[in-house]
This record gives C-alpha cells, sequence and structure tokens, in this order.
C-alpha cells in the first residue's frame, strides 16, 4: 500500500542515503530506500518488537530511514501471511516478521500455506526454552523429573503456552525421547506466559515450561528453580544444563526471522539480505541483543530456506505425535 | 528506607514539572479513548511503545499509567449517556446508569461514576502502596480449580442482570457462550465453529460483540422506530451533581466496590470485568430498594465503576511486584519495561525503585486529575446530548469503525461487527437482555479453560474443586447466592411448622 | 416464530459441535462444553417456543419498524463495508478503496438520513469533517491503522 507520500518520502530519503549497496540497478536502491515491515501480530507482542528493534537500529545506523509498519494480528500469523502475499507481491521493499511460531501455527490449523512460498531472507534471533519447578518442588534436576514423569504420566502436570505452541512442541519432544507416549502429557495450556509464571509460582502445578526470558527474574530471585535449558549447548550466564546433557536427546530453538515478498527477483532479495548482513554487523544491533535479552542465531539468505524447511518436517513429526496434526 | 519515605521521594519525581504534564497528556488521551468505543488502553500502549526510544523511562510510565487510569474513567461516559459502553467493562455500568439518564439524571449517574472512580483508584492505589505483598501472595494461591469456582459464582451474577423473563435472559447468555467458543480451542488446539474462516481462528473479540450488540445495536434499534415517537428522554431535569441521597447511597457501593475489584485486579486471570458482574449482583442484594435496579438505581453504577478502577490498580500490583502481566495492558507495558533494557519481575523495586514510585505517585496525582477533569466535564458530557440525534448516531458509527477496523484492518471484523449489531437489533426489538451475552462470552470460555485445567492436573478427579479449601469456600459462597433466598424461606416455613428455633 | 428459530439455531450449533475433532489426548475434550451449550439452547428453544404459543409477552408489537430508515442505514453500513478497502474478487479489484474517510463520509451522510435529518449534503459536509479529524487524531498521531484510500494519500 504504496501511497503517493510514501514514495515521495522515498525519494527523499533515497537522495539523503547516498549509499548504493554493491550490484544493485539503481532502481532498485530506490525501492530500497524505503521499508515496509510486515507484522502480522498484534503492536506490542514479539513480532512487533521484533520488527521495531530493526527499525530503531536500522535507523540510528542509517542503514535505513523511511519504515512503513503494517500489523494484521490473528492465528499466530495464519491470518496475516496470506495478506502478505497478495498484498505485497513482487514489492522489492516489503518484508514480515515470523518466526517458530508460524511454523507450528501452519501445520495445526491445516492453513493452505507454506513458508517456502516466501523468499527467505534472515533468522535474525532466538530464545531458548527453559524447563522450571516450583521453588517448593520436589525435583531437584531434570533427571528427577524426567524419572517421576516415566513412572506415571498424568501425575506431571506441565504448563506453557497455547496447545500446539512451542512450549507444547518441546514437551512432546521430550515424552518422545523418554520414550512416554505423547498423548499421555497432562498438558496445562495458557494463553501467554504470564499464566505459566503464575502457576509456578503459585505452586499449582508440577513444572513450566516457556522462553528463558519469561522465567530469567523469578530463578534470579529464587522463586523458582531452572532445571534444564533446551539450548544445544551452555548458554553464557545461564547456570543450569542442557537437555542433552540430562539425557534428553532434544534441542530447539524458538527463532524470529524475516522474509520477503514472493515474486521477488534473487538480486531483490540479496539487496535485502545485504541490508540485514549490515544490521548485524552493526554496535546498535549488539546493544540491542543485551538490552533485549535475545540470542543472536544470524543465518542468512537460501540456508535460512533450507533450514525453515528442516523445521517444518521435524515438527509436523512432533505435532502428529501430540495428535494435533 | 521505610514505604513512606520512598513514596514521599516518588512524588519528588512524579511533581517536577515536565513529569505532570505527561501524566496530564495521559491522563487526557485516555479519558478519550475511554469514551469512544471499541477504542481501549491497551493497543492505544501499545500503538505509542516508539516513544520509549525518544523519552526517560520515567515520563513514558507515567504516561501509560494515565492513559490506563484515564480510559477506565472515560468509558463509564457513554455507557450512561448513549448505552453504549466504551469498553467491556463498563458494560454493567450501562444498566442502572442509561436508565438513570434517560430519567434525566444522567449528572447524578456521571458524577458518582467519576467520584466513586477516585475513591477506588484512591484506595486501590493506597493497596499498590502498602497492601502489595499480602495481595501477590494471595492472588498466587488462585489456580484453575480456584478461578473455576469464582466463574462458578460470577455466573449468579446473571440472574441479576435477566431482565424480564428467565428463559430469554438464559437464551442471550447462552448465545454469549456459544460467541466464546468461537476460535482455536486453547487446550487441545482443535478449532471450534470457525466455519473455514481463519480470521475467526483467534475467536471474536469481546470489544466488537460489545460495541456491535451497544454501539450498533443501539443505533439501528432507533433510527428504525417512526420518528414521531421518539421523545426526548434525556433532558436533565435534576441538578447535575449528586443530591444528599445519592451520597447517602453511593457511599458504602464505592467502598465495596473497591475492595471487590482490587484483589481480582491483581488476579493472574481476574480481569477487570468480572468485579464488575459480582458488584453489580451484590450491591442487588444488599440495596434497600432492590426494586429500583433496572430502572436507574444509584448503586448499580457507584459499585461497578468503583470496582473497575479498583481492578486497575490491582493489576498493576503483580506487574510491579512480580513482572507478571494480568491484562493486555500490563503485557503491554511490560514490553515496555523491555524496551528501556529493564527486566521486570521480583527485584524490580530494588532495582529500580525510584522507577515505580515515581510511577505510584504519578498514579495518586492522575487519579485527582482525573477527578477535577472530570467533574466540571459532566456538565459538558450532559450538553452532548443536545447534538441531533442524526449527527450524534452518524458520529457514533465512525467511532465503532475505527475502534474495530483499526484494531485488525480487517473487513471481516467489520462485517461482524454489523452482524452483531443487527443481532442486537432483534435482541431488542423482542425484548432480550442484551448484558447476557456479553457475561456468556467473558465467563464462558474462561470457566471451560479453568475446568479442563483443574481436571487436567486432577487427571480427572472431579473432587478437586471441593478438595481445595479456597474453591470450596467460594462453591458454598455460590451455593448460599443462588439457594439462599429459597432456603431461607424454607426454614421460615419449617419453623413455622414445627414452632423450634 | 422465535422460538422456531432458536431450535433451528441449536441445530445448527449441533452440527458444527459434531464437527469438531475430539482429541482423546485432554481429560476433557474440547467438544464438552460446546454440546452442554448445544444442550442449553435447544432447551430454550422449546421453551420460547411454548412461550411464544401462550403468546403475549412481544411488548414491543404496537410499535412500526420505520422502514425508511432501515433502509438507509443499511445501505450506509453495507456502502461502508464495500467501499473502506474495496472489493477483490478473482484477482480482479472490482471496487476500488476508497479508504475510510470517503466511506465514512456516506455512513454518516446515510445514518443521518436514517434518522431524519434531511440535508444529505450538508450532512455530508459534517461527516467529511469529523472522519478527516479522526483519521489524522487516530492514524497520523496515535498511529492507529485506519488504512490508506483515495482522499488518505494527500493528507
Amino acid at each position: 500500500m504504496t501511497s503517493r507520500r510514501d514514495i515521495m518520502k522515498a525519494g527523499l530519503a533515497a537522495g539523503a542515503l547516498g549509499y548504493l549497496p554493491f550490484g544493485i540497478t539503481r532502481a532498485e536502491a530506490q525501492a530500497l530506500a524505503s521499508l515496509q515491515i510486515f507484522v502480522p501480530a498484534a503492536p506490542g507482542g514479539g513480532w512487533d518488537g521484533t520488527g521495531r528493534a530493526i527499525e530503531a537500529v536500522m535507523r540510528a545506523e542509517k542503514i535505513m530511514e523511511a519504515f512503513q509498519f503494517e500489523h494484521a494480528p490473528g492465528a499466530g500469523g495464519v491470518v496475516g501471511m496470506p495478506k502478505f502475499m497478495s498484498s505485497k507481491k513482487g514489492q522489492p521493499n516489503a518484508i514480515m516478521i515470523g518466526g517458530m511460531v508460524m511454523v507450528g501455527a501452519i501445520i495445526a490449523n491445516k492453513a493452505p500455506l507454506k513458508l517456502s512460498d516466501l523468499v527467505p531472507i534472515c533468522r535474525l534471533t532466538g530464545e531458548y526454552e527453559a524447563i522450571v519447578v516450583p521453588a517448593e518442588s520436589p525435583f531437584k534436576t531434570m533427571k528427577d523429573l524426567v524419572a517421576a514423569f516415566k513412572a506415571d504420566p498424568g501425575k506431571i502436570s506441565w504448563s506453557g503456552g497455547s496447545a500446539g505452541g512451542t512450549d507444547h512442541i518441546l514437551v512432546g519432544m521430550i515424552a518422545k525421547a523418554v520414550g512416554v507416549d505423547p498423548k499421555k502429557i497432562a498438558y496445562v495450556a495458557n494463553s501467554g506466559g504470564g499464566p505459566v509464571i503464575a502457576a509456578v509460582l503459585g505452586n499449582q502445578v508440577s513444572c513450566g515450561v516457556s522462553g528463558y526470558g519469561e522465567f530469567a527474574e523469578h530463578i534470579k530471585a529464587g522463586k523458582m528453580r531452572l532445571l534444564a535449558m533446551s539450548s544445544d549447548k551452555r548458554l553464557p550466564g545461564i547456570n543450569a544444563p542442557t537437555l542433552k546433557e540430562e539425557g534428553v536427546d532434544v534441542e530447539l530453538a524458538n527463532w524470529r526471522g524475516v522474509f520477503g515478498a514472493p515474486g521477488i527477483t534473487p538480486q531483490q532479495q540479496e539487496a535485502l539480505v545485504g541490508l540485514f548482513d549490515r544490521l548485524i554487523a552493526s554496535e546498535g544491533w549488539k546493544q540491542e541483543l543485551i538490552k533485549r535479552d535475545w540470542t543472536g542465531i544470524y543465518m542468512r539468505g537460501n540456508a535460512f530456506g533450507s533450514y525453515v524447511e528442516a523445521e517444518t518436517t521435524r515438527i509436523t513429526g512432533v505435532l502428529k505425535d501430540i495428535g494435533l496434526a | 528506607m521505610d514505604t513512606f519515605s520512598q513514596l514521599m521521594q516518588g512524588f519528588a519525581i512524579a511533581l517536577t514539572p515536565i513529569n505532570l504534564l505527561w501524566c496530564l497528556v495521559g491522563v487526557a488521551v485516555g479519558t478519550a479513548i475511554g469514551v469512544l468505543p471499541g477504542l481501549g488502553p491497551a493497543l492505544t500502549i501499545a500503538l505509542l511503545l516508539p516513544i520509549t526510544t525518544k523519552v526517560d523511562p520515567t515520563a513514558a510510565f507515567i504516561l501509560f499509567a494515565g492513559i490506563y487510569y484515564g480510559a477506565m474513567y472515560g468509558g463509564s461516559t457513554t455507557s450512561i449517556l448513549l448505552n453504549t459502553p466504551g469498553e467491556s467493562a463498563n458494560i454493567v455500568t450501562s444498566l442502572e446508569g442509561n436508565k438513570m439518564a434517560r430519567k434525566g439524571r444522567a449528572g447524578a449517574a456521571l458524577a458518582t461514576a467519576a467520584i466513586g472512580s477516585f475513591v477506588a483508584g484512591t484506595i486501590g492505589t493506597i493497596g499498590i502502596t502498602f497492601m502489595a505483598e499480602p495481595v501477590v501472595k494471595l492472588a498466587l494461591k488462585f489456580g484453575p480449580a480456584e478461578y473455576f469456582s469464582l466463574m462458578m459464582l460470577c455466573f449468579i451474577t446473571v440472574a441479576a442482570v435477566l431482565g424480564n423473563s428467565a428463559i430469554r435472559g438464559l437464551t442471550a447468555l447462552f448465545v454469549g457462550m456459544f460467541l466464546g467458543m468461537i476460535g482455536v480451542d486453547n487446550q487441545s488446539g482443535q478449532l471450534r465453529f470457525t466455519f473455514g474462516v481463519t480470521e475467526l481462528y483467534d475467536g471474536i473479540n469481546v470489544i466488537v460483540v460489545a460495541v456491535g450488540l451497544f454501539a450498533i445495536g443501539e443505533t439501528l434499534w432507533l433510527a428504525t422506530r417512526p420518528k414521531e415517537q421518539q421523545e426526548e428522554v434525556l433532558e436533565v431535569k435534576d441538578s447535575i451533581m449528586m443530591n444528599r441521597e445519592d451520597w447517602r447511597r453511593s457511599w458504602k457501593p464505592w467502598l465495596r466496590g473497591s475492595l471487590i475489584g482490587f484483589p481480582i485486579g491483581a488476579m493472574p486471570a481476574g480481569g477487570a470485568e468480572i468485579p464488575t458482574f459480582l458488584s453489580y449482583s451484590l450491591e442487588k442484594k444488599l440495596s434497600e430498594k432492590p426494586e429500583e435496579f433496572g430502572h436507574g438505581a444509584i448503586e448499580g453504577v457507584a459499585g461497578p465503576e468503583a470496582a473497575n478502577n479498583a481492578s486497575a490498580a490491582g493489576v498493576l500490583v503483580p506487574m510491579l511486584a512480580l513482572g507478571l502481566p494480568t491484562s493486555a495492558t500490563a503485557a503491554v507495558m511490560l514490553s515496555a519495561f523491555q524496551s528501556y533494557g529493564i527486566n521486570p519481575g521480583p527485584q524490580l523495586l530494588s532495582t529500580n525503585g525510584a522507577l515505580v514510585w515515581g510511577l505510584i505517585a504519578s498514579l495518586y496525582i492522575g487519579n485527582a486529575m482525573l477527578l477535577v477533569l472530570n467533574l466540571p466535564l459532566v456538565g459538558l458530557w450532559v450538553k452532548m446530548l443536545k447534538i441531533p440525534a442524526p449527527h450524534l448516531y452518524g458520529g457514533i458509527l465512525i467511532f465503532a469503525t475505527i475502534g474495530t477496523y483499526g484494531i485488525s484492518r480487517s473487513v471481516v471484523d467489520l462485517m461482524l461487527l454489523y452482524a452483531v449489531g443487527v443481532m442486537g437489533f432483534f435482541m431488542r426489538r423482542f425484548d432480550f437482555p442484551t448484558a447476557p451475552v456479553i457475561i456468556g462470552m467473558i465467563l464462558g470460555p474462561l470457566a471451560e479453560m479453568n475446568f479442563r485445567q483443574a481436571m487436567t492436573i486432577s487427571q480427572g478427579d472431579p473432587m478437586i474443586f471441593i478438595q481445595k479449601p479456597l474453591s470450596l469456600f467460594l462453591l458454598v459462597l455460590a451455593a448460599l447466592a443462588l439457594l439462599g433466598p429459597a432456603l431461607w424461606g424454607l426454614t421460615k416455613r419449617w419453623r413455622g411448622v414445627t414452632g423450634e428455633a | 416464530m422465535l422460538g422456531v428459530f432458536m431450535i433451528g439455531f441449536a441445530v445448527v450449533v449441533a452440527y458444527a459441535t459434531a464437527a469438531i475433532p475430539q482429541s482423546t489426548y485432554a481429560k476433557i475434550g474440547p467438544a464438552v462444553v460446546p454440546w452442554a451449550i448445544t444442550a442449553g439452547l435447544f432447551v430454550l428453544g422449546i421453551l420460547l417456543t411454548l412461550e411464544g404459543l401462550r403468546g403475549g409477552w412481544w411488548h414491543d408489537e404496537a410499535t412500526q419498524l420505520d422502514w425508511r430508515g432501515i433502509l438507509w442505514l443499511g445501505a450506509g453500513l453495507l456502502s461502508n463495508l464495500v467501499l473502506i478497502d474495496g472489493v477483490e474478487f478473482g484477482g480482479k479489484q472490482l471496487v476500488p478503496a476508497f479508504g475510510f474517510i470517503l466511506s465514512s463520509t456516506l455512513l454518516f451522510a446515510c445514518t443521518a438520513r436514517a434518522f431524519g435529518s434531511p440535508n444529505f449534503l450538508r450532512d455530508g459536509a459534517i461527516g467529511f469533517t469529523l472522519a478527516l479529524v479522526a483519521y489524522v487524531g487516530f492514524d497520523r498521531v496515535l498511529g492507529y491503522q485506519i488504512g490508506s484510500g483515495l482522499v488518505e494519500r494527500f493528507i
């Protein structure tokens, strides 16, 4: 939805920018003088935060000056994605924020969409999942929890986000890895991280599963105990073993990334990737990652595309196991 | 340092001219979006998040808190004057408030709402200052079983708003519960009643239904009545302010509403609507003149309005004490903390004390500002009724459009809004009460979710609801509220027959 | 009549409930509460029918509908739906997106007409001003996204 005003703005910005990335024709550079960020979620959420962070840092680092935001919330991105595909088709300066949540949402909602229909730009950030128990809990280690879970799966209640979401997927993977029928999990689904924190703090459930960031402050304050992280190796600053170290062969990152509109040329794709190369290299972005407690797991272009394909296959399998696909 | 001296330091921060200005801007914007149907504080604050890159955290939070409190004040105005609630927490207010306005007592209704909001907001803020810890402890005791029992208690409130016919009231309730079921089932991830429409996957927004049912429904209803029959009922006959009798009947509901609203607001699944339902039904039970309910009883405005403002303060308790968001607005405010690199959590008070106490102090100030702003506005608002009906309702429809389309940019939502409006029209025409639809829509899915969560935790054993003392207590309370009057009658008769004491 | 309608509604709800996939996974499945609601709607539908047959509870019978008002308002709402974002069908733009300001202007004028205001053009002017002010305030100042259209792109 480029209005006349924005084209004018874009032209001005292009003049001011005075920087032409290598190998890009003049017309393409002009188009890239403004960036349309499409967020398939409501303002104020995680994807919106990612988009705003991109905007703030790109502006500060003079990578890009003109931004337009558009939001289309609903169903983990399933409502927004088709809108992005039809309204931005072939537009070289349109990007959509997305992530692992969307992979699950597309499968679980049986939406006739494929993330591979979009042009992969990059994986930006990731957050690893944490498994915590109430401070009063008898489980001291992940091994304790797994032993109790294997003995009587129904007795261990797992509190996490909505059914079929990242947290649920992780629990399904754990169950499968330790040989428990994933359909027997007593999963207590909540809308968002807040209720999960409350349930763990109030000792209402056996354990809680969510992104580490949600729990971080409560773990530091000693109000809950961190048993394990879903990362492939130990993370700096987090004093807990990985699931793999605890004998559960599972690894999961809740990643967020950027996609381009369908129908753009490989050159146009490369131009967008180029923007993010510069973003990642900038000092401002490093600061932003620290400030927001994000882990940078940059992966560019078509490598990211193959990664998304592999994730889709893997998650489809897990969702089938827990009876959601 | 003790609480009091910290609070004084907070005032020193909040009382600087620039922060006072932010507070004023906040409460003014908040009042405006509160008045307009469909526009709420959560989205407005989310849209203002980019401001965090430009101003310092104290100023931003004072602005956001002002918007939040202001929206709670503003919502009552249109409920009372036009029977079109600005927020779902003000639906109950319209029940008695609009009836009062129709009797020419709009001024008194607006005044009791404004003063009640001030009283409750102040009590709530005092609660944040001194009671945060015990309230958080109580709130965390609530698990799925306790919530389910609380919902059962709330369902009793439907009895208070049934209108003339129990059958029609219950029908409205069930239709509301049906609407609430639409979308992806949170516990199992299955789609329910979406009929293949992706826009319905996340369910229907309560705001869309509330605005459709009230604002659109009311407009359709009035537009289709023959013009010569339209009476000018809303003329203000009385004095604008409350009289002595109004004060006498209002102060207890204000206090009771505050006491209900504050702790429920602090609960992770409490919200602002539930305390208004509870307060309304409590006031109806305790009123000296229960027969006035449904015809403009001032207690029915004073109690719920106090309850929703106190709950707004309650929401801030777990947010500031634990970094725990219990409402959409609190979640957005927390993400604002994060964009400053502040991690809200149990240590927020010790790591960012100045910010928190400045924020709390600004709540006292914002509340006072709102009262000063709103009392004189009562006269102005009442004049709004002098706008000719064609333009007044044309304007309402425009703002209802912004409130819906501006949230999602979805024509599907707009269609839903109008469809619900048509439903609201038919409900008015066939004398169905509309409030139970909203009650069902809010309580139905919540009750279901907590019931199923509790059953998952207990491995399918329903005894969990009576084994937990707090849950049992709430269920007994609900049973008493439902059966109490009947039992009372029975005991009396039984005493009469046997002659025993 | 209304009771029959409610029963019909209950049947539709029952049909849709039957379409909810049963997952054995959760302790209480996703269709349990919907079935309870279906049953409730059905019983209430029957009770409403009985009440209707006994007659006399429709208090509003005396009031006649103002059909002209309904038509004007209906036209206003419908035009708003069609014009605000345009209509696209089969890849072709059947109606261009007029945008919020113009569609709201029409909505305002039609509503005013439905309430018996005689001067359509003057109402249109008032509506245009109101929509313009609202657009600038909410879209440009507060950042609500109310979309773009024929007038919006010049602001």
